[in-house]
């Protein structure tokens, strides 16, 4: 196995402490991955600006390359180029999500589909309907929005489109 | 040349970290509980803008963004006086944050075509996430524009006095002729004010809400100072309080609700300023 493809393993054990389900591989937030005589250069790109996870992602991509055979030295750098955006999130990224009980984005961002202007609905991620509401496109964290469903009345939150 | 760019991504900073902070203070407060976690959560993305945009220049000045954000005196700030103003009553809340984000939406265009590639990728960035905030203050403004007479009322005030500050959004950041010339800006800020005025006003139109704007709100003359500096003419250069119209902030002239915000904020800071956390 090449060291850059042990990295990629080692990526995919890092995860984002506020959705401890998926990896930032996963949520498409590793841009690249260089290796050049045993430095390696790993590339991230924030969900959201303001994300206060980013650090402690920051910190453990840094310790989980660190720590795969072959690496002396990492760095690791942020980037906005291109901007995340959620259809980098994987397939497998979606399902994990959704098992975890976060709604996926949909990929459309912020779109008003009424006259009182709510945002597109989300599909519930406990029963899958899509008899849900928005009731507030923020929530705990940068990245979530609340929605309740009306056919299994749980309320649960979605990844926001960015 | 690098402290030219880094002093106008400070002034922008400053601008997000105080509406940030007076956003912040909903927390607990607002009128319903979704509005405590909305305005919680505008602000948590507003202070995020101001720290990227602080980190960008804190390598050309050689401090932390803590430090930029924390650890300058009240004239050192180059915010907008209108984003200082405490947050009033719900109406008041909701007309600068409508007014604000439109304003920041225009901005944020703008600096998607600078020719520094850190800014203009930033920009792109914070602009897909300032969306969710134009959609908030949009629903809020229709919500009440159509709902009761007194609530209407009261925003249609609201709206009057935000907008008689909202000059200050558009004054010239400092040497802001040079940055026009190296790309850095792309658009020079009266002009991006004019344009403000007009899509505002178009919108307020179509909301029904006839908010009347003073002649000349935003398109003040404005002359070359001697260092070559844009400067509002109708300013008294002497006073350190805000001119009106808002005026005043991006050269650190700031409102003493400011003062009485810096110290709330910057509090923490002092106590421990080399702390880690
Ligand atoms: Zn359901």
């Amino acid at each position: 196995m090449t060291t850059e493809r042990a990295i990629w393993d080692a990526l995919e054990k890092v995860k984002d402490p506020e959705i401890p389900a998926v990896s930032v591989v996963e949520m498409g937030m590793i841009k690249e991955v260089d290796v050049r005589g045993g430095r390696a250069r790993v590339v991230i790109l924030p969900t959201f600006t303001g994300c206060p996870a980013i650090a402690v992602i920051e910190q453990d991509v840094r310790e989980a390359v660190g720590s795969v055979t072959g690496v002396e030295g990492a760095e690791v750098e942020m980037s906005y180029d291109p901007p995340w955006t959620a259809d980098r999130i994987t397939p497998k990224g979606r399902r994990e999500l959704k098992a975890f009980g976060l709604a996926p984005p949909t990929g459309n961002g912020p779109v008003l589909v009424t006259s009182i202007g709510l945002p597109k609905t989300a599909l519930c991620p406990f029963c899958g309907s899509s008899d849900t509401r928005n009731e507030n496109p923020f929530g705990p964290t940068p990245c979530r929005a609340l929605y309740y469903c009306s056919s299994c009345r749980n309320p649960f939150e979605q990844f926001k489109d960015v | 040349m690098s402290d030219i760019l880094a002093a106008i991504l400070i002034a922008l900073a400053d601008d997000e970290l105080i509406i940030g902070h007076r956003h912040s203070e909903w927390t607990g407060f607002a009128p319903h509980m979704e509005e405590d976690v909305a305005f919680s959560s505008i602000a948590q993305d507003e202070i995020g803008h101001a720290s990227a945009y602080y980190s960008l220049a804190s390598t050309m000045v050689g401090q932390t963004p803590d430090q930029l954000a924390f650890g300058r005196e009240p004239g050192e700030y180059h915010n907008a006086v209108l984003c200082e103003r405490p947050n009033g009553d719900w109406a008041y809340t909701l007309a600068r944050h409508w007014l604000y984000d439109n304003a920041d939406a225009l901005r944020l265009e703008a600096l998607e075509r600078s020719s520094r590639p850190e800014l203009a990728l930033l920009a792109a960035k914070i602009r897909r996430e300032e969306r969710w905030h134009s959609l908030h203050a949009e629903l809020w403004v229709k919500r009440v524009a159509e709902g009761s007479v007194e609530g209407r009322g009261k925003l249609l005030h609201a709206l009057a006095e935000a907008f008689a500050e909202v000059r200050g959004l558009f004054e010239p950041f400092d040497n802001e002729e040079r940055a026009i010339a190296q790309g850095w800006l792309t658009v020079p800020s009266p002009v991006l004010g004019a344009r403000f005025v007009e899509t505002t006003t178009a919108a307020l139109d179509d909301l029904g809400l006839p908010v009347e704007i003073e002649p000349g709100a935003i398109t003040t003359e404005l002359i070359a100072s001697s260092s070559g500096d844009l400067i509002a003419t109708d300013e008294d250069s002497a006073s350190i309080t805000p001119a009106g119209g808002g005026l005043g902030g991006r050269y650190g002239r700031h409102s003493d609700d400011f003062k009485a915000l810096w110290a709330a904020m910057t509090a923490t800071y002092k106590i421990e300023p080399e702390a880690t956390w």
